[in-house]
Parts: structure tokens; sequence; C-alpha cells
């Protein structure tokens, strides 16, 4: 699991790569909402580069979109691979968790 | 000579004292269980502070004085690790959901089937050893792998034995748990003349896990009573379980319902890899997915529903993501096309062998790489 970020203005993108199940997910989870300011309004959370995603992963997810809706931001994932949005699909959490197919996608969504 | 379990009995008719008796009579003199009597509420309560060694209790929801249904809500006060199974009339759904809701185990219906009582009454008692267990480790703090183990342990007590093989249909059903994740449950029972079938896969492991995957099974077995849409027992479960969720632990099943008369068989999915139908001629598809999200995250989903008719010969495979997701050595995974290849132009000859070829053909691609998740596979055939 891998993180790097870039924030302009109230917006936080975060690309995340690598794999998130079971044995990691909490740690996931952490280093995310480690990355969050105050400040920060939009979060894009760009899984290009997410090779494999399980359940426990996708908790996590719900977890972190939930917090931050709680506190009126906005979250979002964008540019999915096929693997990983097969996953979203099936699972039906694309029609719970914001996704865009880009994260210029994502940032005027 | 360990200790019989005792069962509390409750219910104002007086024909059920004589019948327990005799149905039972064998696992009474095998010292297996000992069973109490009581006709309401009240004295159910009154027995049951007077006689801290009572493990389970077994209750009419009608009865003068108090009700199954009040009676329920006083017991953890009096002994929270008590287990109850509530008897209630077929098809009342609100009685059952009341009961499930108030912290009823399960549930069996009038007129009584005393085979399903007696399996409903072993894996309640199943269940509660599991949980005495799991309480005990937890009092001394031990180790998180062996909480792991207990969790597997309380699903292996969930998960039906005997699956029905008649001239009408076959089941079979496996689930190949992995060394620490516990997540998968299968289900099978009767519904008049359906047979419901259920393959789930809970998100997260552990004893929490276990405890969620408890109450997906109970609240899907209670929806399923009488309804014939498998969608609206799924949002229904839906419900319950996301009212109390705060940890956003979710489960993706198939739910679906057989006609063995006709051959049709109605699923409805919450998040779950769609089935495989193999047909007779020996082509496998995949099965439309339906609409629908994982249950337990978000309020009043709706789901759909798809039809699909078995003709003889014809089988469908229900199955989680560890058969498909199973890895080997080199990190590829298993996949729905080598799934597929299992049955292409190799039509199975019984449920027994399509479910055995599954794993067999897992197994062997996996090779020595460890085993990341539960593998379940339910296979319905029409012979």
């Amino acid at each position: 699991m891998e993180f790097s970020h870039d924030r302009s203005g109230d917006t936080l993108v975060v690309n995340a790569s690598g794999r998130v199940d079971g044995s990691n997910a909490s740690d996931f989870l952490e280093s995310l909402q480690g990355m969050f300011e105050p400040g920060d309004q939009k979060i894009i959370l760009d899984l290009g580069g997410l090779e494999y995603i399980s359940s426990a992963g996708l908790r996590v997810l719900l977890m972190a979109a939930q917090n931050l809706d709680k506190q009126n931001k906005s979250f979002s994932i964008c540019s999915l691979t096929e693997a990983v949005g097969d996953v979203f699909r099936i699972s039906g959490f694309d029609q719970i968790i914001n996704v865009f197919p880009s994260v210029a996608d994502a940032k005027q969504g | 000579m360990t200790q019989p379990y005792r069962i509390l009995v409750v219910d104002d008719e007086p024909d059920l004292e004589p019948l327990i008796l005799q149905r039972m009579r064998r696992q009474i003199r095998s010292n297996e269980y000992e069973f109490v009597f009581a006709q309401n509420g009240v004295e159910a309560l009154e027995k049951l502070n007077a006689d801290p060694t009572i493990d389970m209790v077994l209750s009419d929801i009608n009865m003068p004085k108090m009700d199954g249904l009040t009676l329920l809500q006083q017991l953890p006060g009096v002994d929270p690790n008590l287990r109850a199974v509530i008897i209630s009339a077929y098809g009342d759904m609100d009685n059952i959901r009341t009961a499930m809701n108030r912290g009823a185990f399960d549930f069996v219906t009038k007129p009584i089937d005393f085979d399903d009582l007696k399996i409903t009454i072993k894996r309640t008692l199943e269940h509660l050893a599991e949980w005495r267990e799991a309480l005990s480790s937890r009092d001394q703090l031990v180790a998180l792998q062996n909480e792991l183990s207990i969790a597997s342990q309380l699903q292996q007590s969930i998960l039906p034995k005997n699956p029905p093989v008649t001239e009408e249909y076959e089941v079979s059903a496996n689930m190949e748990p992995a060394r620490n994740v516990g997540g998968d449950f299968y289900d099978y029972f009767k519904i008049d003349e359906y047979v419901g079938l259920v393959v789930a896969d809970v998100s997260d492991k552990g004893i929490p896990a276990s405890m969620f995957m408890m109450s997906s099974r109970t609240a899907l077995k209670g929806a399923a009573i009488g309804v014939r849409e498998p969608q609206m027992v799924l949002a229904e479960v839906n419900n319950q379980l996301q009212q109390d969720n705060p940890t956003f632990m979710f489960v993706t099943l198939i739910y679906a319902l057989f006609h063995p008369d006709s051959g049709s068989l109605t699923y409805s999915i919450a998040g779950h890899d769609p089935p495989l139908l193999l047909s007779a001629d020996g082509t496998v598809t995949e099965l439309p997915l339906t609409k629908g999200v994982a249950l337990g995250i978000a309020p009043d989903v709706v789901y759909s529903q798809e039809m699909v008719n078995l003709e003889p010969g014809d089988a469908v495979v229900l199955f989680t993501d560890g058969v498909t997701e199973a890895m080997n050595a080199d990190n590829q995974q298993f996949g729905m096309s080598r799934l597929k290849e299992v049955f292409d132009d190799r039509q199975p000859k019984s449920a027994m062998a399509a479910n055995e070829a599954v794993f067999e053909n897992v197994r062997k691609f996996a090779g020595d790489a460890p085993q990341s998740d539960d593998i379940t596979c339910l296979t319905l055939r029409r012979p």
C-alpha cells in the first residue's frame, strides 16, 4: 500500500496504490485519514494504481466516506482499473460512493 | 459425565409437554437434554430466576399473563447469555420479526416439525457453547488468534449439514474456511413447496463478524417465510441489518428460491458475484446481475430479481469471491474464466460432483499458496 497526495486550495487528491485487504485495511484507513486537514473540503481518492480491494477494504472506504459526509465534506473516488471497477459495480458500492472516470471529472463533479 | 443442557419450554397448551417428552426421549435418556416446563411468561421468569442452570428457552408467542415477545425482552435481565427460540404460527411475519429484533436466536413454526426442532435446538446449543467459550476467552484476554478460531467455530455451527437430495432436486454445499478469516456462510431451507438457497460473505473477521453473520442468517430466514419474491426478502433484511450498524459491517449474498415442480429459479443479488448456469448441453453461462447493494450499509435500498428456468440436467452454481479470488504462488487469481472452464463441455453428473469439481480445481490452481479467504460453493441441480 503506497500513498501520495496533492493539495490545491480546498481540494485534496490522494493517490493510493497496491492492494487493500483484511490484513492492511485498518492501516489504510488510518493513513488516509491522517492526510486530511481541517481546511480540506473536497477529497478525491485516485485509485488508478490500486490492483485489488477486498470487502474489508470497501468497508474502510465506506467509513471514511461517512465520516467526511458528517462533516459536510465531499468524497469521491476515481480512475478505477477494470478489476477494481468490477468490485465496486458488483458490490453496489458505486451506488453509495461517488465514482468518476478521472481526477478531472471528480474535481468538476 | 457432562451435565445435560437444560431447556425451558414455555407454552400454555398442555399438549406440548408430553409431545416433547415423547419425541425427545432419546436425548433425555442419554442425558443430553433436560426439559423444564412453564405455561406463560410470568411462570417462565419465576423458573429462570429460581434456576440459573437453564441454558435455553423455547417459547410460544401467544400466552396468557405474559406473552413470548414480552418474555424475550425480560430475558437479558435474567441472564444475558440465555438463548431463546420462538415458536410462532406459520407466516406470522410481524411477530417473527419482532422476536428477532428482541434477540431471539431462531424460530420454528407451527405445526412443529420435530426434526426441524431437533436441528434448531442442537444448533442453538452448539452456538451457545461457542459463545460461552468466546466469552471466557475474552475474559482471559487471550490472543487474537484464539478469538479468530472461536469465530470460525461459531461460523461452522450455523451451517446446515444435510443437503437435500431428492428426485426433483439436489443440493450440495461446502465452505472451506481460510485459516484466519471467517465471513462466508450458506443456507438452504424449505418454504412450502419452494427451496430457499443462500450463499453469503460477511466483510471483516472475528467474533463481531460472526455475530453479524448470525443476525444476517436469522433475519433472512425470518424474512423469507411466506414471501415468494427474493427482492422483497433482501430489502427487508437490508433494513433490519442497517438499523444498528455503526461499524459498517456488511454482507453480500445471493438469495434464490427454487420451485421444484416447475424448475423455475428466482434470485436476487445483494452486492455479490452472479451465479453460473450449467446447462444440460454443456454450455456455461454467467447469470445476469440484479440491481442492489451489499446488505447493511444503506437504508431503503431497492433490489431487483431475475428468473431462470432449469431444465432436467441443468445446474446452478452459487459461490463467494473466495473461489474466483483464490491465488496461486504467482499471485494470479483463479478468476471467472477458469471457473467456467471447470464445467465447459463437462456437464456434472450430480450437484455433489459439481461442487467437488470447483474445490478440486481451485485447490489444484492454488497449490501451496496460502488460502486468504473462505471458499464457499453451493450447487443446485435438477436431475
